[in-house]
């Protein structure tokens, strides 16, 4: 990016195209444009809402005196911890499940085609208006709350299991065959280490929807967590306090998605860098 | 008995839209214990396809494949194949690969580092275990291949265009080890080439194949004494390598 030459960008500052960017120095320049537009952003922000309505709009001081209150009281770290516990199980259910069936139906064209049309269906729908009938089924507690997250979180990690194991190359299929690799050995060491940045980038998309389902499932079902606190501060008319929850719920889903990312690397290891 | 015998092999490929194609026709061959074979031919003459079906990788259309003797069904751990291009699983290191074909094969694993050990230094890569293939040269990368395939101590060993994709040097270099490795192990060796000088370096007879459909064309002996490994250059100045490269060479350029 910061060799691009377009006419109009960054002329003052050009960096000769033949010279190799001192990295360091280089992230270090990034990493203050960064931080310089965000205070720029809250100070903006701040400006803005001095005169406006405290009920529609809270300044980001505000807000951060909020954050600071629930965060003595307590409060916003029992919300993130019941959040995070459904959200965590219903995860590591999905991913599981999800990549358990992704290797069966990658491996089987049996179970491909009888699962594939609902699977399909199921992830191109918006499944939120699953959720009323769903609340029929399972109730409004726990289990209605992680079956949400499942039912979000799923199908991204079947559709991209499936496109990993059935893309395995068939060169590296031929290694196993040549040497006579028991049928274990080629889904243990052929077949699950091709598929794995597929299933990594899965499980990705499936972090964000999951995050998406906590929200949503504790905003319909019985109201708790992070999700409850946002309801019920922005129904009490504290603005403030209901973005304390929205800026944890932000960086955790950030946070989250940078962990997935390390352990992604962990395991890409053997590629090119 | 013969080692291999290639009896009357005909391999067809459906095509989807035409006649299917016939691959090979009416292949026979007889190769003897500790024989290396070079097989030449212009591209699409089933030179692949034969080592293939040999491997187990493919079944023929017809004919018979026999080993000793016995009718060969699928693969065995008495071939040891060593691949033109992606012949490693480059999320395993040179270790872990070669560890993957004694593990297939059933070795206990504790011997396994003694055994990797030894064949990463029988192709001149000894410390080079620890590698991802892609840390490692083209060159580097094929000799893991051979020190996989010579891992599981096979009878036989079947290289498919093992030095193609190198550049000249290193196919060289690797040309006289694989001299010297064979004449010290007297493995039979199948040996597919590009190179009419590749095949009248290394091989007692040298198979000439014709294109559609894939025909054994000739077989032309090579009576160049062994060991042929010490000779080093002196090798490529002997009668007999002019003549049968000459040879080979004439007989490529008829069928191009
Ligand atoms: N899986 C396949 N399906 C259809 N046709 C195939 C298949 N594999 C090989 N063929 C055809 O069979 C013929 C022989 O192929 P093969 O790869 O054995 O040739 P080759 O002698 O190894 O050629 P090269 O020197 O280019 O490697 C070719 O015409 C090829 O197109
Ligand atoms: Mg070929």
């Amino acid at each position: 990016m910061q060799r691009s030459a377009q006419p109009g960008t960054a002329s003052k500052n050009a960096v000769d195209p033949l010279a190799e960017p001192d990295p360091r120095r280089q992230k270090r320049r990034e990493r203050i444009l960064q931080i310089g537009t965000l205070v720029l952003l809250l100070a903006a922000w701040e400006f803005a809402a001095h005169d406006a309505n405290k009920l529609l709009v809270a300044m980001p001081s505000d807000i951060a005196l909020a954050t600071w209150d629930l965060l003595v009281s307590g409060e916003l770290l029992w919300a993130t911890l019941d959040s995070m516990s459904t959200f965590v199980l219903g995860f590591v259910i999905a991913s599981v499940l999800g990549i358990v069936i992704g290797f069966a139906m990658g491996t089987n064209r049996t179970v491909e085609v009888i699962l594939d049309p609902y699977i399909n269906a199921l992830y191109a729908m918006p499944l939120v208006a699953l959720i009323p009938i769903l609340m029929l089924w399972v109730g409004i507690g726990f289990l209605a709350k992680i079956t949400i997250i499942i039912l979000f979180a799923v199908f991204p990690v079947i559709i991209n299991t499936v496109t990993g194991v059935k893309n395995v190359d068939k060169h590296y299929l031929d290694i196993g065959k040549a040497f006579m690799a028991s049928r274990a050995m080629v889904y243990r060491k052929i077949i699950a280490p091709y598929a794995m940045p597929y299933v990594a980038s899965g499980l990705r998309i499936a972090l964000g929807r999951g995050i998406i389902a906590m929200i949503v499932a504790e905003f319909l079902t019985s109201i708790s967590g992070l999700g409850g606190l946002i309801i019920n501060y922005t129904n009490a008319f504290e603005t403030a306090k209901a973005f304390a929850p929205v800026l944890v719920v932000a960086v955790l889903a950030n946070a989250l998605t940078l962990l997935v990312q390390k352990v992604e690397a962990r395991f890409g290891r053997w590629r090119r860098r | 008995m013969p080692k291999l015998s290639v009896r009357n092999l005909t391999k067809r490929f459906p095509v989807s839209d035409g006649p299917s194609m016939l691959a090979l026709d009416g292949v026979d061959l007889d190769v003897e214990e500790g024989e290396f074979i070079a097989f030449v031919g212009p591209s699409g003459c089933g030179k692949t396809t034969l080592l293939r079906i040999i491997q187990g990788l493919e079944t023929a259309t017809s004919g018979d494949i026999l080993i000793d003797g016995k009718p060969a069904r699928g693969p065995g751990h008495d071939r040891g194949f060593v691949f033109q291009q992606y012949g490693l699983l480059p999320w395993l290191t040179a270790a872990q690969n070669i560890g993957f074909a004694l593990e297939a094969k059933g070795v206990p694993a504790r011997q396994h580092g003694d055994i990797t050990e030894r064949v990463l230094a029988t192709v001149g890569l000894k410390g080079f275990g620890d590698r991802f293939p892609h840390q490692l040269s083209g060159g580097m990368q094929q000799r893991v291949g051979i020190a996989r395939a010579l891992a599981i101590e096979p009878d036989m060993m079947l290289l498919d265009e093992p030095f193609g994709a190198l550049d000249a040097l290193s196919r060289e270099i690797l040309q006289n080890e694989m001299l010297g490795l064979t004449e010290r192990m007297g493995k039979t060796v199948l040996f597919v080439t590009h190179s009419v000088d590749e095949a009248v370096c290394l091989a007692d007879r040298v198979v000439v194949m014709s294109p559609r459909p894939g025909r054994i064309r000739d077989i032309v002996p090579i009576d160049i004494p062994r060991p042929r490994a010490r000779l080093g250059e002196a090798l490529r100045d002997t009668p007999e390598y002019s003549a049968k490269r000459q040879l080979l060479w004439n007989q490529l350029m008829e069928l191009v």
